[in-house]
């Protein structure tokens, strides 16, 4: 190509190279012929980065996303930054996730005296109470134990709820990205109670953290003597400061605020804690002026994640091809279908489960989908698991909830999809 | 070796009821069941699904069956002081347990309490508790009258009062309050406040809840200590479910859970087919999104893949010259920090247009660092001036 003179000519090269991605974002073919007869820049042009030593190897020993991904990362808003954004949270972005497992860096993240550094020398986890043996662990010690490695979703149960009297949040990040899924490591309190000896009159467990708000919450230790675990292994690394370096609790299925981070203590009781973070917060208020206390499991929930408003349909042409894709999850159980609805829930389809489907875990599902340009849909889905749960409708839900309760909203969903494409969060609903 | 017996009976000693098998869930309408899945269900005190380990797998995940009741013994007993160090939660007064837990021996009165808080609590919490700035409010007036708003809903009427949940109305011990005042607060420097402080303090939110301890009005002379705490009775203490209080009550927990109209669940019952066609209810309407809705994104939304605009560096006068500058400029090879004065008659102007685009077969442009135009002149004065030694 060198004696394309055209081609030779970079300024020139470059402001049409430009003018052709935007023309690819449009979904308009404006230059298509130019592009027929000159080819597409991206091949035509020798790259940047195609003739130049890349970065030696000893750049990054920690790596690093790509430059260019500098937008996928998690967010706040002012309207939950109580404590200075200190008492708040950031939401991931799970419209950019792939597949099952959000990396560490994007995890959503949640404190309720912000994100403590604790020096792994001096970290010391107690385990007292109605034990026959209290004990204290170092962090080497507590990592002597056998582990198991799963895969788990954590899910603030505020998520979705700032939804509960009508849609807020024209995004899938702010709208159900109070969650994030990993693969863990550590091991099961049962595991070290064997040795210590649970004393028969136990029926209760404080979790609480290290961290400035000595964050705790009340365990029954059915859920102990279950699938509970201490972790200190996320994605095939330790735990971030932001999840608890370098221990926190899992509580598979469970309210995320249960997962005490920088955990330090446990104890057993015969009575609960009434911590504050399970009396004046996470509890469900009813309009019967009673609240529901120590509402554990995220219930069964799925979203559609493409489209959604971060990711529109703007640029699809008629008959194109698309796959409709989303998470669902449970912390009751496992996913066994997802359901698709293109009218609001009305009407549904079969949607298809991908890749792995394991318990109280993210959960991909999709639906290949024919578009007609200019069609409008509500997209809605709907997801069900082994213990026979089904998410409701708004309608269901908040007859019995009404809409005061904050936490615990899995009712179904939906996009509108407009005429051009666009997509905006609405909620199909009586009231 | 394999202490599967001794698992069991630690589980047996817990009260943990025998898990209930029941027959999968058949009402699927054909929904896809996933690989693995036990063919029989246990349920969980949530009312989910557990997963007892059956043939060295629990769910999908094989388990080592040697890990299994291990006794590994690691660690070491803690002695009293360093219990008594981290044991400092409260626990309320019940049935079973008539002094509580932990409560501290200790005074305070409202009047302490009132003088901690201006110094140390309003600039979050507001005046008189009222909240704030992020900061959750801790009285909204009367607890036993706002206690009343408690079956106030705004599912009909958006526009009509919602519930006041604050500690007078809503919070059903006091305990909690006490207990996180002194390990939790004041949010910047936790940990801080001694006993007298934490029940000066607590003495104080009673106060602006207007509440009453044992039929005495906590007025603003009010002294409150150990043996006033303990028969604190807030106006909400009946206000939630299922019961957790007493001997033996996890059973009850696991019924309540085990229903799903008790918390707005809907559970599709064995033989049950879900409804595919003409689902919803006749009234329904599409709601959108209200005056824009929420969306003060920090950052703001943004999808788009391209590089980040570069951020605005403050200049470090002594790294860049260290790593620009130093090599030369500290040598022979030119000239060094205050002897320019061979250079400088022809006017700072030039010395500044030499270094910012280079001179054939000396100076690089702008040293080969990576300046704005204005910090690169920056450290040509700093090298003229001879402050560099």
């Amino acid at each position: 190509m060198a004696d394309n003179k055209n081609l030779m000519n970079r300024r020139d090269f470059f402001r049409k190279a430009a003018a052709v991605s935007v023309t690819a974002l449009s979904g308009k073919s404006l230059l298509a012929n130019e592009l027929a007869e000159k080819g597409d820049p991206a091949i035509m042009h020798h790259t940047k980065w195609g003739q130049k030593w890349g970065d030696p190897v000893s750049v990054n020993l920690y790596g690093m996303p790509s430059a260019y991904e500098h937008n996928v990362t998690r967010r706040n808003t002012k309207l939950l930054a109580s404590g200075n954004f200190r008492a708040s949270i950031a939401v991931t972005p799970i419209h950019e996730s792939q597949g099952i497992i959000t990396p560490n860096g994007l995890f959503f993240s949640r404190s309720h005296g912000g994100t403590a550094h604790v020096d792994p020398d001096e970290y010391r986890l107690m385990i007292h109470g109605l034990v026959e043996k209290p004990i204290v662990l170092t962090l080497a010690e507590l990592k002597r134990y056998p582990s198991v490695t799963r895969t788990h979703f954590i899910e603030c149960p505020a998520n979705g709820g700032q939804e509960w009297r009508g849609p807020q949040f024209n995004s899938v990040q702010f709208a159900k990205g109070f969650m994030s899924s990993a693969e863990w490591t550590g091991v099961y309190i049962k595991t070290i109670l064997e040795d210590l000896g649970l004393k028969p009159t136990a029926q209760w467990m404080l979790a609480e953290g290290s961290d400035n708000s000595k964050m705790g919450r009340t365990i029954p230790v059915d859920k102990v003597l279950d699938d509970a675990m201490i972790v200190w292994g996320q994605n095939g690394e330790a735990l971030r400061p932001e999840q608890g370096y370098p221990a926190r609790l899992l509580v598979p299925g469970w309210e995320g605020n249960l997962c005490v981070k920088w955990l330090r203590r446990l104890e057993f009781s015969q009575e609960p804690w009434y911590c504050k973070e399970e009396t004046s917060k996470y509890t469900d208020l009813k309009p019967t002026g009673k609240a529901i206390q120590h509402f554990y499991a995220n219930e069964v929930n799925s979203t559609v994640t493409s489209p959604s408003p971060e990711i529109p349909w703007t640029d699809l042409k008629d008959g194109d091809v698309v796959e409709i894709e989303g998470l669902a999850w449970s912390g009751m159980g496992t996913i066994t279908a997802v359901d698709l609805s293109f009218d609001g829930g009305k009407n549904y389809v079969k949607a298809n489960l991908k890749g792995l489907v394991l318990s109280k875990s993210w959960t991909r599902w999709s639906y290949m989908h024919a578009y007609k340009k200019g069609e409008k849909l509500l997209l809605t889905s709907r997801a069900i698991d082994d213990a026979g749960y089904i998410q409701p409708t708004i309608d269901q839900e908040i007859g019995v909830m009404g809409v005061e309760a904050v936490y615990h909203r899995n009712a179904v969903e939906t996009w509108e999809v407009t005429e051009e494409g666009k997509v905006n969060h609405v909620q199909i609903r009586s009231i | 070796m394999f202490k599967l017996e001794a698992y069991n009976k630690l589980l047996v000693s817990a009260s943990v009821a025998a898990v209930v098998a029941l027959s999968v869930v058949g009402c699927m309408d054909g929904g896809a069941t996933p690989s693995g899945a036990a063919t029989s269900i246990a349920l969980d005190i949530d009312g989910g699904v557990s997963y007892p380990v059956v043939n060295n797998k629990t769910s999908d995940y094989y388990v080592n069956p040697q890990a299994i009741g291990a006794k590994i013994n690691n660690g070491r007993v803690p002695n009293a002081a360093e219990l008594a160090k981290w044991d400092t939660d409260l626990q309320p007064v019940t049935t079973l347990s008539p002094e509580g837990h932990g409560i501290p021996e200790g005074s305070g009165s409202v009047e302490d309490g009132e003088t901690l808080y201006e110094a140390q609590c309003v600039m979050c919490h507001g005046d008189f508790g009222s909240g704030g700035g992020g900061y959750p409010a801790l009285s909204k007036g009367n607890a036993v009258d706002l206690q009343k708003t408690l079956t106030n809903n705004r599912w009909k009427d958006p526009e009509a009062d919602g519930p006041t949940r604050v500690f007078g109305s809503y919070w059903p011990q006091a305990t909690t309050m006490w207990w996180y005042i002194r390990d939790g607060m004041p949010h910047p420097f936790s940990d801080s406040l001694s006993v007298d402080e934490t029940y000066a303090l607590t003495a104080y939110i009673l106060n602006i809840n207007e509440m009453y301890v044992d039929g005495e009005e906590v007025d603003d002379e009010y002294v409150l200590d150990r043996a006033k705490f303990l028969k604190i009775k807030m106006p909400n203490v009946d206000g939630f479910e299922p019961n957790i209080a007493g001997a033996d009550v996890l059973p009850g927990v696991k019924a309540y859970f085990g229903k799903a109209s008790n918390f707005g669940g809907l559970n599709l019952n064995q033989g049950a087919v879900r409804c595919m066609t003409d689902c919803q209810e006749s009234t329904v309407k599409v709601r959108h999104i209200l005056n824009g809705g929420i969306k003060d994104f920090l950052p703001p939304m943004n999808v788009t893949r391209d590089l980040p605009s570069k951020e605005v560096v403050a200049l470090d006068i002594k790294k860049t010259y260290t790593e620009s500058c130093a090599m030369c400029h500290d040598s022979f090879l030119a000239p060094g920090s205050g002897d320019w004065a061979g250079y400088t008659p022809k006017g700072i102007d030039k010395v500044y247009a030499n270094g910012i685009n280079g001179t054939e077969g000396g100076m690089p442009a702008k040293g080969g660092a990576d300046l704005s135009d204005a910090d690169f002149k920056t450290m040509v004065d700093y090298l003229i001036s001879a402050k560099v030694k």
